[in-house]
């Protein structure tokens, strides 16, 4: 009985398993003709420098993604170095790869923001309700008093991929633990608040202003633009004042205790220590 | 009615009165996932016109030569999804070739089309509504594939210009998507039974 049973149900399932079998034969058989055919060569080394590199996608580079910027560099070894979020170990990496040498890179570079404005501290003169972005404000709306502060709109926080940065009472505020310096914020603040700089020092000294208003303008528009009142350039070593408003030297700034006093005597308290353990 | 007129009525029918994404909701996946760019959608939808026209028309003829003489149709579902993993593959060796910006571009979802149910479901369609001669077979899935782009492009347009729109905090993203998606079909069911 049983025997008979399992007999039928072969009977009625061998053609199936046979056109199942035959059917994904000739498909296999096509593939295999395809992938022959439509080969394509690619250099292994560009495997090995995708390895190296960090796999973010995060374009500080200026290419696409991290696939992009290893055919770049691959063939064009100038390229070396772009990557920020991999830093110095990136680099060897892919210089091991392509046989090159690597010169001593200069200091990571990291963004600060040149504003110092929370909501309490600007003047408004109007509310704006627009397009809920920094371009759109920028471009449109005279709400803010302030033409070259921050607007606290967010387009720098929407391009960030590592969550490094925040509005924080309408500024901008970098968590130095999470940046990797791409630079994506700099690019796209409409300001141009936001300056990459060489970081030589764990904590560096900066401007926290953009106004290039004089300072009589400045004083109305916000309570701690920079007034270009040059005390942090007569007490301090490394500061100059342009068009009403004092620049630190990045390059050959150290720390030292002429610019702490420049910090403590300046009157709108614009001259702030940023970078790891600072507080925002 | 003449054979013109039967195969434009099945395009016209299957593209924007029976569209499988907005009457049949089936492929809401790369519907809804892929719909943030114009370009990437119609890249996506152009993709998905080619793997389901090769798709649909492989279907129908495997089934009307093979299965059915065979008295199989019961393997009907395994068989055409064999068909269509190996079209993707296909499409996938050929972008890659010849137009290796579109294959960066499409990176992972070109793969995902493999089980983008909008391809299975119109082949069991065809099954389902009888069609049987192969041009019409080959019409409506041709159809099906430019119903599945215009709906995502018609969709990737809405949702570039929602990104401007002042959206209420609660439903910013996928909320949003989603109704947007329900108004776009609403639209569509407009056109129910103009053709019979």
């Amino acid at each position: 009985m049983i025997l008979a049973d399992i007999y039928q149900l072969w009977s009625s399932i061998w053609p199936a398993g046979v056109t199942m079998l035959a059917l994904g034969s000739g498909f296999a058989i096509i593939l295999l003709i395809a992938s022959e055919k439509l080969k394509v060569e690619i250099d292994p080394k560009i495997e090995q420098i995708q390895e190296a590199l960090p796999s973010l996608d995060c374009g500080g580079c200026g290419f696409a993604g991290c696939g992009q910027y290893a055919k770049a560099v691959l063939a064009n070894p100038d390229l070396l170095g772009k990557c920020a979020p991999g830093g110095q170990k990136s680099t060897e990496a892919i210089a091991k790869i392509l046989n090159l040498q690597v010169s001593d890179s200069a200091a990571p570079k990291r963004p600060i923001v040149h504003c110092k404005g929370h909501t309490k501290d600007k003047t408004f003169n109007a509310i704006y309700q627009g397009i809920q972005s920094c371009i759109a404000a920028n471009a449109l709306s005279p709400a803010q008093a302030c033409k070259f502060g921050c607007l606290g709109l967010g387009d720098c926080v929407s391009v960030c991929k590592f969550d490094a940065i925040s509005i924080i009472d309408g500024l901008a505020t970098i968590d130095y633990e999470k940046c990797t310096g791409c630079g994506a914020c700099a690019k796209h603040c409409p300001r141009g608040l936001i300056e990459m700089v060489p970081f030589s020092q764990e904590k560096m000294m900066t401007v926290a202003c953009s106004s290039k208003e004089s300072g009589k303008v400045t004083r109305t528009m916000c309570k701690v633009g920079c007034i270009g009142c040059g005390i942090c350039v007569k007490m301090g070593e490394h500061f100059t004042i342009e068009n009403n408003l004092a620049r630190v030297d990045y390059e050959n700034y150290q720390p030292s205790e002429k610019n702490q006093t420049a910090l403590n005597k300046c009157p709108k308290k614009v001259i702030i220590e940023t970078g790891k353990k600072c507080k925002a | 009615m003449d054979t013109f007129t039967t195969l434009l009525m099945a395009f016209i029918s299957i593209v924007i009165i029976n569209n499988l994404v907005l009457t049949k909701f089936l492929g809401i996946c790369p519907y809804l996932g892929v719909s943030g760019r114009v370009d990437m959608a119609f890249g996506m939808g152009l993709a998905v016109t080619f793997v389901v026209t090769i798709s649909g028309t492989l279907t129908w003829l495997i089934d009307h030569l093979i299965l059915i003489p065979l008295d199989l149709e019961i393997t009907r579902y395994i068989c055409f999804i064999l068909v269509i993993a190996g079209a993707v593959q296909l499409v996938e060796m050929y972008i890659r070739k010849f137009f290796p910006a579109l294959y960066d571009s499409f990176g992972i979802f070109l793969p995902l089309i493999t089980t983008n149910c909008a391809i299975l479901g119109l082949c069991l369609f065809i099954n389902l509504w009888g069609i049987d001669n192969l041009p019409e077979a080959a019409v409506l899935s041709f159809g099906a594939g430019i119903g599945f782009t215009v709906a995502i492009c018609v969709m990737a347009g809405i949702r570039e210009n929602l990104n401007l729109a002042d959206v209420p905090k609660c439903l910013r993203g996928a909320p949003i998507t989603l109704i947007t998606a329900g108004l776009l079909t609403l639209a569509f069911m407009g056109f129910a039974g103009m053709i019979k």
